[in-house]
């Protein structure tokens, strides 16, 4: 078993053009273990893509008070690729275009990564796992020599980082509204790969503003986010309550004092 | 009275049984050698490169530098020797021609009359043409007659045989004649060290409504000196596209060319160089638009490393009268070593005021936003940072319709980048 955990932590980022820092993080903790799956609602502008990017070592964010650690060992001083290494994979809300690589040749790179330079993964091994997963996927081996990203639509994008997670094996996965743009069918399609990851090697932290997906990976613990702090622990019951109610009205139930984005 | 030199090469002509014409042609050449300038490049000092210094016209055998891997190529020479030709018989029988310069010549001398420096690129432009017309040794034809489409790419390897000290002059002369479809992928490397002068020029004619790709992967040696021009006349409604991936190790200095000449017509000249060493290269990548409603854009990337020097001009220019045109190029570069000296610099020439024009440049570093999702997999700096110059110059790569030739060029990427990074570290 493993453990992530992220303890008081707080962030900032620097607005660009205002070139000043603010705090968006004001103190988080959160613990996943390998074997559950944590989802993680807010609203708009919480920081819960901070979250994440800070999970994974984005520069753009900068950690200012507490700490992430991996089986007791701090990930804070490593580097982005060192994170993944040991074990962390985050699928992105924007995944970015890489024309020239093709996609499975990113996959065969991101696999050695982890592997003695020696011993790269052997071919067949690598073709039958992806194969299988492409199937799982409904996504057609023409994919995967297209060009990393370029000309995905949204959808297929996110069905790539899916893919990506399937065939990298981590050990937590961290997904960014995987579910955003998805159609119907494609849902049902991304949870699929999400729920095969399911056993006792994997944890995963779902991004998510609607109830839907968690109904086809029911998560294990259901955490709601409101300006820079998790403000409430729950089963995937809290997520169907807020679904009706919104946020204001868990909000006022915790006496807090945050003003949400879309009211005036 | 003539110089020993002229003798000698009027006699080299005659000893290889060549016609009058072409003797005489050789020899007027010659003499302008010493009366003409160098081709005119902007911010690049390269008068005292000697790229005229070798004075020989002879024909090596090189056939026992064939290599012992074998490339799928449909045309081969080595040095001035043809050493391999597949071609499929059917197309022979349309009437396509497609061999060696010189054999087109025996069998075809009126072609290459008419053409040979007289129309797309004429010998007395300036000192460097002059001196490839005196001293051409090697290269080949390809004619295609009219409707005639090719759908597989023809592959030509040419290798500079540097066992020997010999000047390579290869000239390509391409003639497409209207309606004619054909890719070309052409491979220019060289085998052995001795220092020597590359002087290649390449002459397409693109008639009305045909359809040209030519795409080159060059490889030269680094004791090379070499100096290209490359130039398409392009008819109406023809179409031409260049994808050059200059990858070179040798000094260069060069000139790719587009001359949209009728109504209609498009080309879209695109190159990559990477530079490194104390490597110099100087390039203009031209495209005039002339006739009506022509279309001319210009995509060129270059990667620095080192100590070297690139200079990477793209020349658009829309003539007076050319109304209706549209002209647009990028130009970039990535600097991968402080010590590089490089500029992208897109000139805009307007005669015109109903016509779309764009540019843009721009020096930057490694794609930030790239780099990070590589490595949020698990993959390393170095390795992140090789796949995101890829990326960079992947609409050249893109553009090369053989696979083989393709990876080829992403494996000689590939060994220079790790060559570099691992100065670095
Ligand atoms: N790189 C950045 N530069 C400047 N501001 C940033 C940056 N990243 C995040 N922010 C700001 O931090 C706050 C939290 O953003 P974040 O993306 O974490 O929210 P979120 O909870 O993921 O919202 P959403 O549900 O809309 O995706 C926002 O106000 C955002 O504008
Ligand atoms: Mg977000």
């Amino acid at each position: 078993m493993s453990i992530l955990e992220v303890k008081n932590l707080h962030v900032e980022v620097e607005d660009t053009e205002k070139k000043v820092r603010k705090e968006i993080l004001k103190g988080v903790n959160l613990t996943i273990k390998t074997g559950e799956i944590h989802a993680i609602m807010g609203p708009n502008g919480t920081g819960k893509s901070t979250l994440s990017e800070t999970i994974m070592g984005n520069p753009h964010y900068y950690v200012t008070q507490g700490n992430i650690l991996i089986d007791g060992e701090s990930i804070l001083k490593m580097t982005v690729d060192e994170r993944a290494r040991k074990g962390l994979f985050l699928a992105m809300q924007y995944p970015a275009e890489i024309q020239g690589v093709t996609n499975v040749e990113f996959l065969r790179a991101a696999i050695n990564a982890r592997r003695p330079k020696d011993k790269p993964v052997p071919v067949t091994d690598f073709l039958n796992d992806l194969d299988q997963n492409l199937n799982l996927l409904d996504m057609s081996e023409s994919m995967t020599e297209r060009y990393l990203n370029q000309g995905f639509s949204g959808g297929e994008k996110k069905r790539n980082e899916i893919l990506q997670m399937l065939m990298i094996k981590p050990k937590f996965g961290v997904l960014d509204e995987i579910d955003s743009g998805l159609d119907i069918d494609a849902l049902k399609v991304v949870s699929r790969g999400i729920n095969a990851m399911r056993s006792s090697s994997f944890g995963a932290l779902m991004i998510t503003h609607y109830q839907r997906l968690l109904n086809y990976v029911v998560p294990d613990v259901v955490h709601v986010m409101m300006d820079g702090r998790i403000v409430k622990d729950g089963t995937s019951e809290l997520a169907k309550k807020l679904e009706d109610e919104g946020y204001a009205g868990l909000r006022d139930e915790l006496g807090l004092h945050i003003k949400l984005t879309d009211e005036d | 009275m003539k110089s020993d030199r002229y003798q000698e090469l009027k006699h080299a002509s005659q000893l290889h049984q060549e016609p009058d014409w072409l003797t005489a042609q050789r020899l007027n050449a010659f003499d302008l050698i010493g009366q003409l300038k160098l081709p005119h490049m902007q911010r690049f000092a390269y008068e005292n490169w000697p790229l005229t210094k070798q004075r020989n016209l002879v024909w090596q055998d090189s056939k026992e530098q064939m290599l012992d891997k074998q490339s799928t190529a449909n045309l081969i020479q080595i040095g001035e020797t043809k050493v391999q030709r597949k071609f499929d018989p059917r197309l022979d029988k349309k009437g396509v021609i497609f061999a060696d310069l010189f054999a087109v010549l025996k069998s075809r001398p009126e072609l290459i009359k008419n053409y040979l420096m007289k129309q797309v690129i004429k010998y007395e432009e300036n000192k460097l043409t002059a001196y490839h017309m005196a001293y051409m040794n090697c290269g080949y034809v390809l004619y295609l007659p009219s409707n005639c489409v090719i759908n597989k790419p023809i592959e030509v390897d040419l290798v500079q045989d540097c066992t020997n000290k010999n000047a390579w002059i290869p000239h390509i002369l391409i003639i497409a004649e209207k309606g004619s479809q054909v890719k070309i992928v052409q491979h220019l490397k060289t085998i052995g060290n001795e220092p020597n002068t590359a002087n290649m020029v390449m002459e397409v004619v693109a008639k009305a409504n045909s359809h040209i790709e030519i795409s080159s992967l060059e490889e030269l040696n680094k004791n090379t000196l070499f100096y290209f021009n490359r130039r398409a006349n392009i008819a109406e409604n023809a179409h031409v596209e260049w994808a050059i991936g200059l990858m070179n190790n040798c000094d260069t200095v060069g000139d790719l060319d587009s001359e949209l000449i009728g109504e209609g017509s498009y080309a879209n000249s695109k190159a990559i160089a990477i530079t490194s060493g104390k490597q110099k290269v100087g390039f203009n990548n031209r495209v005039t638009n002339r006739g009506l409603h022509t279309t001319g854009l210009i995509n060129q990337r270059g990667v620095l490393l080192d100590s070297s020097k690139l200079i990477f001009d793209g020349i658009g220019q829309i003539v007076h009268g050319a109304h209706g045109s549209n002209a647009d190029q990028k130009n970039r570069v990535l600097m991968m070593s402080d010590e590089a000296k490089g500029d992208a610099n897109p000139l805009l020439l307007i005669d015109e005021n109903d016509v779309i024009a764009a540019h843009a440049a721009s020096v930057g570093p490694v794609d930030k936003m790239q780099m990070y999702y590589l490595m949020s997999r698990g993959i390393s700096y170095a390795k992140a940072q090789r796949l995101v110059i890829r990326g960079f110059l992947g609409a050249v790569i893109d553009a090369i319709p053989a696979k083989n030739v393709r990876q080829n060029m992403i494996d000689i990427l590939e060994r220079k980048l790790i060559r570099e990074q691992n100065k670095q570290h």
